[in-house]
């Protein structure tokens, strides 16, 4: 008789504790990868998302102005430099950008915006902006007149569930209001009636036009070809001035972004705040945006910089979202770090349980001449295989439920959504694909059983022969 | 030839406020093909002597040697060894391994011993036979009666030839027939294997079978008689 067929058939001999034990594991690792894939997942979503509609992964900057992100810290952006800096075998442009605050009014409506101002045929590099572009809009009167419509059932309820949201494309909108293949065909054509919306992206000579979130566009009641009345402070404390005329309104991912987005071109921005040649800032779009590629690449850029200049990168320029990440990642780690050690009293229990209630066959075998190395591999070998048990089980219960919301982000709608954008997060909630965050959760489980072996093989090691005869 | 020899040995146990003399000067000798019974009122010592001579306790004073092996020179690991060599044991009950069936279980200390499994097998078929159990070798300890428990634990004790099988009251959870038939068992297998057997027991039944009759009183041998019967 081997070891391991030994511990297989003392795991059966309590049926129910071998299962609930397990049970226990399974769930633990469950709801941790469950959880653990959400959390991740919408960081990344709102890294990538903050990446590619605004600061890019590398920005040229002055020094000063991650400190004091104004005009005064802006610098002119040398041919001589942009072109050493595109050279680079990583980079695949250089942006230039001039961004500032201003005030933008529409009707009686004023906000405070963020003006950037960048060349329309080179930011598609970089940022998705023109991708961006809204198709659909659920506005209240498009609302109401597609309910008014003969709509299936299940759209109509959805379509005032999702008022207020727009689409950048056909397809999602289909999926989030559930329109089936054969309604398509009807339903489609209503949509373009009602909830379309005639929106262009501007280009180079696009003078006196913007493009403006969507966020912003409500509030300010804006349409396209309506006017901006743009006003703030300019290069040196000269005051700007403009009107822009709406030419496209763009859904970006981020609230706060979304509801302060004002798109000019550059060369409207340097006219606007008076500050001819200038930028803020430059961003530098690269191929391969490995975390440690990307470091190495900022430091090769770095040493090509000089007069006060600086390359910084993403975690750098979104250090406040960072942060708030990483504060809502401790509190799921605390969450979870609960979880296991619930788990960890239980496996625990049936540990000592289990060894109570064997030590009088555990005194038989060591005196007809079981090794106490041997009889501790079995026991050990038992929990290894009930730790494996509930960790296979949990991963694999996992997956389908990971890849589904991969494939489908979870979307608040309503109230909660409200609730979600002003916090300035996108009420969407994607998952990460396994990562090294499944093996963090199987070396818990691990160590977890390993304290527990420990425990029981050293009870073994200790155990005295006469007095477990006599239980 | 001596199997056991038990020189002047004590065992003294201070876990409890007074100090008990468990075994207090014994000795004794057990010969090759022995059917011997240590009887006594309870608590006069018979099973920390039997505990003593199997290696499972140590002596306060006094040497014991089996087979050669002086037991005080072994270390824990050895002792181990030894026990899986050279002594055979029946407790009085939760003698087998439960996940086991009761083939397993008498093959059990022969595959610790890494027998070859056609040998193994083969004296596995002979003793379930010899205790009439060749019926029930795939059943569980659960599916046996008290009585076929006992059987199967001395075929198992018996299988990979041991110097001695020690049987610390065998036969107390059984019924009179059981522990005939148990009886009966043993003295073949004694007579047929010329197996030492070294019991204790409280059991008349036990008593009048035994050849020789050892009688403790406060750890101390009394009376050491040696009967004709049977033999
Ligand atoms: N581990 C121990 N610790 C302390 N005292 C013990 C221990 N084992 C036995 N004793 C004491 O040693 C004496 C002899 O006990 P032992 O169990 O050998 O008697 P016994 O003859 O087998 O009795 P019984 O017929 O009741 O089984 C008793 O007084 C008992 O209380
Ligand atoms: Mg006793």
């Amino acid at each position: 008789m081997k070891n391991h067929q030994l511990a297989w058939r003392n795991l059966w001999r309590n049926k129910r504790r071998t299962l609930i034990t397990a049970a226990s594991v399974f769930f633990a690792v469950f709801f941790a990868l469950v959880m653990r894939s959400f959390q991740l997942g919408t960081y990344e979503k709102m890294y990538r998302d903050v990446i590619e509609s605004y600061s890019g992964y590398l920005q040229l900057q002055h020094t000063d102005y991650i400190d004091e992100s104004n005009l005064d810290n802006g610098f002119v952006l040398e041919h001589s430099l942009s072109d050493i800096i595109g050279a680079d075998p990583n980079v695949t442009g250089v942006i230039p950008k001039l961004e500032s605050f201003a005030l933008a009014a529409a009707g009686s409506r004023t906000q405070g915006v963020m003006v950037i101002g960048m060349d329309p045929d080179n930011e598609q590099k970089t940022l998705n902006i023109k991708n961006r572009l809204i198709k659909y809009r659920l506005t209240p009167e498009a609302t109401e007149a597609l309910i008014e419509e003969n709509l299936p059932a299940r759209t109509a309820k959805l379509v005032d569930v999702f008022s207020g949201e727009a689409w950048t494309d056909e397809k999602s909108l289909i999926s989030d209001l559930g329109i089936s293949d054969e309604d398509s065909a009807a339903v489609m054509p209503l949509f373009r009636k009602h909830a379309s919306l005639d929106n262009r992206y501007i280009n180079s000579a696009d003078s006196g036009r913007a493009i403006i979130g969507y966020g912003l566009s409500r509030y300010l009641s804006a349409d396209v070809g309506d006017t901006l009345v743009i006003m703030g402070q300019g290069y040196h404390g000269v005051s700007a001035a403009g009107l822009f005329v709406i030419k496209g309104i763009v859904s970006m991912p981020n609230p706060d972004i979304d509801n302060a987005f004002v798109y000019i071109t550059l060369d409207d921005a340097r006219w606007l705040y008076a500050a001819p040649g200038m930028v803020t800032s430059a961003i530098i779009s690269i191929s391969d945006t490995d975390d440690k590629e990307l470091l190495q690449t900022q430091q090769r850029l770095n040493e090509l910089c000089n007069n006060g200049l600086v390359i910084r990168n993403w975690k750098e320029m979104n250090a406040l979202l960072l942060n708030q990440m990483e504060a809502d990642n401790k509190s799921g780690a605390i969450m979870i770090g609960i979880l296991y050690l619930v788990i960890a009293f239980g496996v625990f229990g049936t540990v000592l349980m289990m060894m109570a209630e064997r030590r009088r066959e555990f005194g038989m075998l060591v005196s007809i001449g079981m090794q106490k190395r041997k009889l501790a591999g079995i026991v050990g070998m038992e929990m290894l295989f009930i730790g494996l048990l509930g960790v296979l089980a949990g991963v694999a219960a996992s997956l389908p439920i990971v890849f589904y919301g991969y494939a489908r982000p979870l979307r608040f709608t309503g109230e909660l959504a409200r609730m979600y954008e002003e916090y300035g997060f996108e009420p969407v909630m994607p998952m990460l694909l396994p990562d090294t965050y499944y093996l963090w959760q199987a070396v818990i489980v691990l160590l977890i059983l390993l304290i527990a072996i420990t425990f029981s093989v050293r009870r073994i090691f200790k155990l005295n022969i006469i007095n477990a005869l006599r239980a | 030839m001596k199997v056991v020899e038990i020189n002047d040995v004590f065992k003294t146990y201070h876990d409890t406020a007074v100090e008990v003399k468990a075994v207090n000067g014994v000795t004794l000798s057990f010969d090759k093909g022995d059917f011997a019974v240590i009887v006594g009122p309870s608590g006069s010592g018979k099973t920390t002597l039997l505990n003593l001579i199997g290696g499972l306790d140590q002596p306060t004073a006094g040497e014991i040697i089996v087979a050669g092996h002086r037991l005080s020179e072994l270390k824990p690991s050895e002792l181990i060894d030894f026990r899986m060599e050279h002594v055979g044991f029946v407790f009085q009950s939760y003698n087998l391994i439960p996940v086991l069936t009761a083939s397993e279980n008498v093959g059990f200390i022969m595959s610790l011993q890494k027998w070859p499994k056609e040998k193994r097998m083969a004296r596995t078929g002979e003793l379930l036979e010899a205790v009439g159990l060749s019926e029930r070798h795939n059943s569980r300890p659960s599916q046996l009666s008290g009585g076929q428990q006992q059987r199967v634990a001395v075929a198992r004790a018996l299988a990979p030839r041991p110097q001695f099988i020690l049987a610390d009251e065998p036969t107390a959870n059984l019924d009179t027939k059981s522990a005939e038939t148990l009886l009966d068992i043993m003295e073949k297998l004694n007579r047929e294997e010329e197996m030492t057997f070294i019991f204790s027991t409280h059991d008349v039944r036990v008593m009048k079978r035994a050849r020789r009759v050892i009688t403790l009183e406060d750890g101390k041998v009394v009376s050491d008689e040696r009967t004709n019967h049977n033999s």
